[in-house]
């Protein structure tokens, strides 16, 4: 017992399991300000030490019981074919919990009252973006100190295996991944790079839109553009100096084409990116808990961004009565729409045990594919609309050669951008070898995707026909002004 | 599911409803199409029918200088109709004048004003001429007003045979009565027609409370009910800038608590509401179907909502539409 206090991985341990408890008693804390800040000022302080004193005889009591519940993996029951442990069921409720919490906290804060702080929700999710941006830089700096061995060397004592970074590039060689540089590759990522400026150009768009109305387009096209260069281009270099292209390309592939291979190897995951090697390389706890904080956090980012997004979604298709308006319908007490997102966790988490049980293929060629979709409707669309209808893109007051060059400039535009949207279809589909192959399960779930809005729509019109309802059609009838 | 089956109930009435068109030519034009499009018996424009403001026109050296959109633009003279009409699509009252009616107008608000509201009366004499020119004799027409109409605009309405504008009044549509209140909860831009909710809520009731029990009724109140998803607003600081939280604009229910109060206390059959423009939707409310439009006006795109109306005064069926 007395060797403990001698030993230093002893006490690298205690130092490492305080820094993660203070790291999660702040997330305590954060917690409890956000429910505390429901309450009036007065009770708020009594909440607060409630909280924070049942926070700490709970953690004591976990602590305690922790090392019982990680004994808990015997099976409890088979679900589908996979066994279930105490331990999975806790994982699990605990989980939707917290995604339950977070989507109403969320919600509320979106639908809040006037009179209701929301300093506290507003500082919870600020804290997620900056933990995510001091990541990311960090990640910058550790990839500028370190060198390419530094990274191989650190990788070996992260996977426990002398010779992982060599062992996962035998391993993609030998599952067939192509490796090098491609035009496909290049033209495949553009679909992901248009939803990535998307994203930034909104962003700066709406506040400054409102700030300075009419005024903000082109500079917030200019500073996306130029943060989205900077990052995409600027990481990319430093990965691929430090970590180097082979091994990214065998280890993103390795773990989709083969991941018990991969696992045998390392216990990184494979879809982690650059954060990932973050973690491998950083040295001390603190920073190994910032990127293992970091990465599910941006996981969880892009699930709330689905949760919302599909919400909208909903919303759209009752308002469009293709669904019933109970659908869209706003709680009283929470002023949130708790129907829709009810609906959608249900569906996600659905979606999510598919995945584990069917194949779909490779799910990076399936976003793709997704995307280049996309960006080929946008395409017909920005080619069509000056020939179609010229009226909704026209400048109030343009002199009429101005307006014909005008029209002009966007069917080039469009054009343009359609030529290049076939290409990356095509690219896509006939270069299986650098994303992955599309299997018939992919396919279909790619056809159910683009395809439920039209059915919906098909079978709510002619329901509603036969019921002698208004005529779904009517929704989307053009008025004629003269 | 998808509408009620109206095997056992027979459509008595059909209503059009737009809201909020702010003084754009185009869109008053497809609200008058509405009623053979959609076969409306009665077609209402809730409020806000008014544009925002004037557009100085400069004519110099046989050119026309203007401000639209933010951009500078110089025509010739002979293109002045083309400018007009695109002034007015976007809600907007171009007025010729040269450098030195400019000057003199820039420093006297009240001629200013007073020019304003003659725009704002000629162009609403000229919708109504125009409806009575197009619309089928058997149509209805109601245009009542909202915050950002001038009360005179309520003289022009009253004067003219074909359109009616029964403001602080029940009205009757057949199957059900309806009331119409354009005045909304205090806004921080100190419109024409604002009052505290307390007086808002005596003049509901005031209106509503000399209806016979169990007539069915839809309320017309230009201002929706607070928190019903139909109020979503951007949160204004004092300056009346966004307020931006967490990089964002924030979100606030800005609808009106009497009139919420009210549909809880009368529990009418419609609700017909406007004012805010984004928030586009229908939620129902105890048994009332409260719809928003919503409003697209400066796109020259015309959003409304479509009723229909049993004999027994029960509403059937809804669609909100975008023309």
């Amino acid at each position: 017992m007395l060797q403990l206090l001698t030993d230093p991985n002893a006490w690298a341990a205690l130092v490492t399991l305080t820094a993660l408890e203070i790291v999660l008693g702040i997330d305590n804390i954060v917690f409890i300000s956000v429910l505390v800040s429901r309450c009036s000022p007065r009770d708020g302080r009594r909440a607060r030490q409630i909280g924070l004193s049942l926070a700490l005889v709970f953690r004591i009591l976990l602590l305690f019981g922790l090392t019982y519940l990680i004994k808990l993996t015997y099976p409890v029951a088979t679900l589908f074919g996979r066994d279930f442990s105490w331990h999975d069921v806790i994982l699990i409720a605990g989980g939707l919990f917290l995604i339950a919490k977070a989507t109403h906290e969320i919600h509320a804060e979106v639908e809040a009252d006037e009179a209701e702080p929301s300093a506290a929700r507003v500082y919870a999710a600020f804290s997620m973006i900056v933990l995510q941006v001091v990541a990311f830089v960090v990640l910058i700096g550790m990839l500028a100190v370190n060198s390419h061995a530094d990274f191989t060397s650190a990788l070996a004592t992260y996977s426990n295996h002398p010779g992982a970074f060599q062992a996962i590039i035998a391993g993609g060689k030998a599952n067939g991944v192509v490796f090098g540089t491609s035009i496909a590759a290049a033209v495949a990522i553009i679909p992901f790079m248009v939803l990535n400026y998307n994203g930034v150009l909104y962003s700066y768009y709406v506040g400054g839109e409102l700030r300075r109305p009419g005024r903000t387009y082109l500079y917030a096209s200019a500073i996306s553009i130029g943060v989205l260069v900077v990052l995409w281009i600027g990481v990319w270099a430093l990965l691929r100096a430090r970590i180097g292209l082979t091994f990214m390309q065998a280890q993103a592939n390795l773990g989709v084409v083969n991941p018990a291979a991969y696992a045998k190897i390392t216990s990184l995951s494979s879809v982690s990116g650059g954060l990932g090697y973050g973690m491998v390389l950083s040295g001390d706890p603190i920073t190994k808990i910032l990127f293992a904080t970091a990465v599910p956090l941006a996981e969880i980012a892009v699930n709330l961004a689905f949760l919302t997004v599909t919400t909208r979604v909903l919303f759209a298709q009752a308002f469009d009565r293709l669904l019933p308006v109970g659908v869209a319908k706003i709680g009283e007490r929470n002023h949130a729409p708790n129907v829709a997102i009810g609906i959608v966790l249900v569906i996600g988490i659905g979606f999510c045990f598919l995945t584990s049980l069917v194949n779909l293929g490779s799910i990076v060629a399936l976003q793709s594919l997704f995307f280049a979709l996309i960006l080929l409707a946008g395409g017909i669309a920005a080619t069509m609309l000056p020939i179609r209808r010229a009226d909704l893109i026209e400048t109030p007051g343009m002199p009429e050669e101005a307006r014909k060059q005008w029209l002009r400039k966007v069917t080039l535009v469009g054009g343009a951008t359609l030529v290049l949207a076939l290409f990356t279809v095509y690219e896509l589909v006939t270069h299986s070898s650098v994303y992955g192959k599309f299997s018939w399960e992919s396919i279909l779930t790619l056809v159910i995707v683009l395809g439920a809005g039209p059915v919906i729509y098909l079978i709510a019109r002619t329901v509603r026909r036969q019921r002698n309802a208004l005529d779904l059609n009517m929704a989307m009838r053009e008025l004629p002004p003269e | 599911m998808w509408g009620k089956s109206k095997g056992s109930k027979e459509r008595e009435l059909r209503i059009y409803f737009a809201t909020d068109i702010h003084g754009s030519e185009v869109c008053f034009r497809k609200f008058l199409a509405a009623a053979k499009v959609y076969q409306a018996d009665v077609i209402i424009l809730g409020g806000d029918f008014a544009g925002k403001a004037i557009v100085p026109v400069l004519t110099q050296d046989g050119m026309l200088r203007a401000r639209v959109g933010g951009e500078d633009v110089t025509v010739p003279e002979a293109e002045w109709d083309r400018l007009a009409a695109d002034i007015g699509k976007a809600g907007l009252y171009p007025v010729r004048m040269d450098a030195a009616e400019l000057g003199q107008l820039s420093g006297d608000e009240e001629a200013l004003d007073r020019m304003f509201r003659d725009e704002i009366a000629a162009q609403l004499q000229r919708w109504c001429d125009l409806a009575a020119e197009r619309l089928d004799p058997s149509v209805r027409c109601i245009i009542t007003p909202g915050n950002d109409d001038p009360v005179d605009a309520d003289a022009v309405l009253a004067a003219h045979g074909r359109v009616e504008c029964p403001e602080l009044e029940l009205c009757d549509l057949g199957p059900v009565t309806m009331a119409s209140l354009g005045v909304v909860p205090t806004t921080p831009w100190n419109t024409e027609r604002e009052c505290t909710e307390d007086e808002l809520a005596k003049q509901i009731s005031d209106m509503l409370d000399p209806l016979p029990g169990g007539r069915p009724c839809i309320l017309n109140l230009h201002c929706p009910p607070y928190a019903s998803g139909l109020d979503d607003a951007p949160e204004l600081d004092v300056t009346l800038k966004p307020v931006i939280r967490g990089g964002r604009p924030s979100i606030i229910p800005v609808g009106s608590h009497a009139v919420r109060d009210a549909i809880r206390r009368y529990q009418p059959v419609v609700g017909l509401h406007g004012h805010i423009h984004e928030s586009r939707g229908a939620q129902k409310i105890g048994r009332t179907l409260c719809v928003n439009p919503g409003s697209d006006y400066s796109s020259g795109v015309l959003r409304g909502a479509v009723i229909e109306i049993a004999q027994d005064g029960s509403c059937l069926d809804f669609l909100l539409t975008t023309g």
